[in-house]
């Protein structure tokens, strides 16, 4: 069985321009969306709380949402999971901590309320109040009044002595997941659900997991593209590059635009992307050098014709394949994994079409500007004579 | 069939032999064991053959496959720092009012690390500056007429920030071991950061608890006198198989066991209502970490002195006999208290309990007045000095970890539901059968023969990938199981190059077994570097990620190799077996 028949010839130099512009225009406005919208960071790189739920009977998200606004969480996103008959949903909150700046100034307020407390310091980010108070305080009289001022307590820490006189102690606000689950299951004998899974990243955690992800991103392109410049002639680097470059910007844009989660699955997707880009770019580039040496002499663009028409079943082929792999995920994967499948297979079709349309065609602008530059240099020399 | 074949082909077998070998652990681990105890390792053990690898090269399930809780906490070493300048100030003004130089005050910028002394009279300020010589840890940053500047070094920084987290990971292991959770990660995480991984572990209450609560250091009496335990074991003998028995290890009655639980629940058996039973985790140096066996303590029930009054400890080596020394030193009111119970208690042994776990109870040879002790370590015939050193160390950890505990905040938690990980691998597994499944009839059609021995050759690289897993007692993940079905989509891309290539040589003429032979030599570079290029954003995804992502990364790995050989070697082999003959036909 055969699909593309050998021998095709296709001018695909001849649609360079077209092709290129494109895709420029595409990726500036994709640049242009990311710097103006942002992704929609998922709790690894926002921080937050994510709380997934299973109700024992059919919930509809505006009741989950309804139930969360009664007890006072307004900005909880609810989003459903999984198949209807599930009853499954994701709450979302940005906090990781219940002290927010507003709680922190009640909670302030309540503390200073007990009498000779100094050295107040809140700590809204990890969640802490620290102080010190002038005598040794019942640590759970410090409890009661915080949670009554509206914000959980997890633990009061009694810091010792401090040297100056006076007793230290912080105090460690609860944690966002519990406020979820209460808010959920407020004025219920009993909880109707089941908590799946808590995610909870803290700011902190969340920026570095996010600057990590992005250097990994820019070291393994770096190292692809110099084992690209030593298994083949320079001038095929700069085409690689901006090859791979538009494929994980195309990627990003469809993170943009569908609004997905944008995580540390996605920062997994666009390293495999860039890995695959190459693999796809290095079929035709293989295919070119090879042909480079049987037909001396003609000039590259056409070279570069033949090369990428004699490839271009196995180039179609190779990716087709790898997308049927990915089918099985995309019908039974849920959630995360979904994203995955789906963000893998827009990076494979973009792989494909930038292999043939950018990769080739700006290795033979980047030939042809070096050819004429020769010639240049070469007249001028001839004037100086 | 020529030499260099039957070599390719012993290795071939070879090969799949090894990877069905190494599933082994892995085939027990989920189908003889039953499913509670799949992460208990010396059951495992016991139940494989002789023959089979040890039982840690098994597949383990991630945490997001078989639910469980996984948790990074972050030291807050910068309040802690902030204490201890505030405290060595104090220590300062002491030591220099004791070296006859008064009207010396101090104050302190705790977010810069940095004292300021203050002196009443300039012309005292060079003898003060010479005497603050001795207290190494500070340098000195700014000098007025009357005011010197001092901030804590950072060696000292980075060393006390070492030290802080080292003694919360004490503090969370001794808890974990206290619950007699089997499978428990602990370990560091960036400079400031600890990893915690509980599988199985359902319930968050107590692994908050874990982390939750600041350690409780405390010194406590021991009873030494009491014939408790010897009555206990003469009137209810321990059961033959618990392995309880009566010990005098320390010079009085102690009861011994290997189980935690089992030796608590019968060493309090009838204890007096003013006595208490704690247990001391014996380690060797051989297991670290791990308790080899449990020692019971009785000790009196009140606690006359904690961690609180405790200002310094640390160690070191004695001149005259070579043992080591741990020196410990309390605050003014902690000393008077100390002098008091050492004065009391002359002759009897002192307990130091963190988190009611036992450390180690030195005898008190005199009434310390002063508030500064020393602990000289025992020389104990069979220990090698590494093992003392480390007992010291050990203990000044302890100490340190009560005195001054740095608070430990919630940088991450992760928990998934058991019934959520069986959904997850029931999915995933469906997902990479049907991926598998379509690659394979795809092949089958489009490239019939040849696309057989393609299937072939995917269905070992799938083979391949689970045994590397095993192997490397890799863990699965579900972002795992999607690198599973990529690195198949790459493997069949390789096969693909291939028969493309075959194809075409026959298009140009080429005999059977030219055109394959042809094909592979050519599509070898090919794919040599599309997999190599692929495998640098493994390797770098592998290092620099983290938790789910390093679970992809390990399966790309492990499935780009697998697939090299397998495309490279063993559907060559098995294509050139069926053209070896003149004028035999290739289908492709």
């Amino acid at each position: 069985m055969q699909i593309i028949k050998h021998k095709t010839n296709i001018d695909f130099i001849g649609k360079k321009r077209p092709a290129l512009f494109i895709s420029s225009v595409l990726n500036l406005a994709i640049l242009v969306g990311v710097a103006i919208f942002g992704f929609n960071f998922g709790v690894d790189f926002a921080g937050g709380t994510v709380v997934e739920l299973r109700f024992d009977h059919p919930v509809r998200a505006e009741e989950v949402r309804g139930r969360a606004q009664a007890a006072g969480l307004h900005d909880v996103s609810v989003q459903g999971i999984g198949s209807s008959s599930d009853n499954g949903y994701l709450l979302r909150l940005g906090g990781v901590t219940q002290l927010t700046p507003e709680s922190a100034v009640t909670a302030k307020q309540a503390l200073e309320g007990l009498g000779g407390i100094t050295n107040l310091h809140t700590d809204v980010q990890n969640g802490l109040i620290n102080f010190r108070s002038a005598q040794k305080l019942d640590a759970d009289k410090v409890r009661q009044a915080i949670t009554a001022s509206g914000t959980g307590v997890k633990e009061v820490r009694d810091l010792g002595a401090a040297q100056g006189g006076g007793e230290d102690y912080q105090v460690v606000a609860s944690g966002m997941a519990e406020r979820i689950t209460s808010a959920m299951a407020k004025g219920l004998a009993q909880p109707d659900f089941k908590v799946q899974r808590v995610d909870y990243v803290g700011p902190q955690v969340g920026n570095q997991l996010r600057n990590k992800g992005i250097a990994a991103l820019l070291y393994a392109m770096v190292a692809i593209l110099v084992y690209v410049a030593f298994r083949f002639d320079f001038k095929f680097g700069p085409g690689a590059l901006v090859a791979m470059v538009h494929d994980v910007i195309m990627v990003s844009g469809y993170y943009l635009v569908t609004r997905r989660e944008f995580n540390l699955t996605s920062i997994a997707v666009l390293l495999t992307i860039t890995g695959y880009s190459i693999n796809d770019t290095i079929v035709v580039y293989d295919r070119i050098r090879e042909e480079m040496h049987r037909y001396k002499g003609k000039p590259l663009p056409e070279i570069i014709n033949i090369a990428v028409n004699d490839t271009l079943s196995r180039t179609i082929l190779t990716s087709g394949v790898t997308a049927l792999s990915l089918i099985g995920l995309l019908i039974f994967g849920v959630g995360e994994i979904w994203d995955f499948a789906m963000a893998m297979l827009v990076g494979i079709i973009v792989g494909t079409y930038s292999s043939v349309y950018i990769a080739s065609p700006l290795t033979i602008w980047l030939d042809e500007r070096a050819a004429r530059r020769k010639a240049a240099g070469g007249a001028m020399k001839v004037r100086a004579a | 069939m020529d030499r260099g074949h039957v070599g390719r082909w012993l290795l071939i077998l070879a090969v799949t032999l090894g990877a069905i070998w190494y599933l082994i652990p892995t085939y027990y681990s989920f189908f003889v064991l039953p499913r509670a105890q799949r992460n208990d390792l010396k059951l495992l053990q016991s139940k494989l053959p002789r023959w089979a690898p040890a039982a840690s090269h098994r597949l383990n399930l991630g945490l997001d496959l078989q639910g469980g809780i996984h948790m990074v906490m972050r030291v807050d070493t910068q309040t802690a720092l902030q204490k201890r300048v505030e405290r060595r100030g104090l220590q300062i003004v002491n030591y220099l009012k004791d070296q006859k130089i008064d009207g010396v005050s101090y104050t302190s910028d705790p977010e810069r690390l940095m004292l300021t002394l203050k002196v009443s009279d300039p012309s005292g300020l060079e003898r003060v500056e010479k005497e603050l010589k001795g207290f190494e840890d500070f340098a000195r940053v700014g000098r007025t007429a009357d005011t010197l500047t001092y901030q804590l070094k950072d060696t000292q920084v980075s060393r006390f920030r070492d030290e802080a987290v080292d003694q919360a990971m004490l503090v969370i292991r001794r808890r974990i071991d206290k619950w007699g959770v089997a499978e428990v990660d602990v370990r560091k995480l960036g400079t400031d950061s600890i990893q915690i991984s509980l599988p199985g572990q359902q319930d968050p209450e107590q692994a908050k608890n874990l982390i939750g609560t600041t350690a409780q250091l405390e010194f406590r009496m021991v009873d030494d006198k009491s014939t408790f335990f010897r009555d206990l074991v003469a009137k209810h003998p321990p059961e033959a198989d618990s392995g309880i028995r009566l010990v005098h290890p320390n010079g009085y009655e102690q009861l011994e066991g290997k189980d935690r639980e089992a030796l608590l629940a019968y060493a309090r058996q009838g204890v007096p209502t003013d006595r208490e039973v704690l247990l001391q985790c014996v380690t060797t140096l051989a297991k670290k970490g791990a308790c080899d066996s449990y020692l019971a303590y009785l000790v009196e029930r009140t606690v006359p002195l904690t961690g609180e009054s405790l200002a310094t400890a640390d160690y070191t080596r004695a001149q005259t006999s070579n043992n080591f020394e741990v020196n410990l030193s309390f605050d003014t009111q902690g000393g008077v208290e100390f002098g008091k119970l050492t004065g009391d208690n002359v002759g009897r042994y002192m307990a130091i309990v963190l988190d009611e776990n036992v450390n180690s109870a030195p005898r008190i040879n005199e009434r310390i007045p002063n508030g500064r002790a020393r602990i000289t370590l025992g020389s104990s015939i069979g220990k090698t000095d590494e093992e003392m050193r480390q007992e010291a160390e050990n203990l000044v950890l302890v100490l340190r970890a009560g005195a001054l505990p740095a608070p430990v905040i919630t940088g991450e938690i992760r928990q998934v539901g058991a019934s959520l990980g069986d959904e997850l691998i029931r999915k995933g597994s469906l997902a990479a059968t049907v991926g598998l499944g379509l690659v394979v009839v795809f092949m089958a059609v489009y490239y019939r023969n040849s696309g057989l021995i393609a299937d072939v050759a995917l269905i070992l690289n799938g083979l391949l990938i689970l045994a590397g897993l095993a192997l490397f007692g890799a863990t699965l993940t579900l972002p795992g199981i999607a690198g599973f079905v990529l690195t198949l989509g790459i493997a069949v891309d390789a096969n693909v190059l291939i028969n493309e290539r075959v194809r075409e040589e026959l298009a140009n003429g080429k005999t059977a077994r030219a055109a394959v032979d042809q094909g592979y030599d050519r599509a070898f570079w090919t794919i040599f570097d599309a997999h190599v290029t692929t495998l640098i954003a493994g390797f770098i995804l592998l290092s620099t990620g983290t938790g789910p992502v390093r679970g992809f990364a390990t399966s790309l790995i492990i499935g780009l190799v697998a697939s090299l050989f397998t495309s490279i070697v063993v559907t060559r082999a098995i294509t050139t077996y069926f053209v070896h003959g003149r004028g035999a036909q290739v289908s492709v």
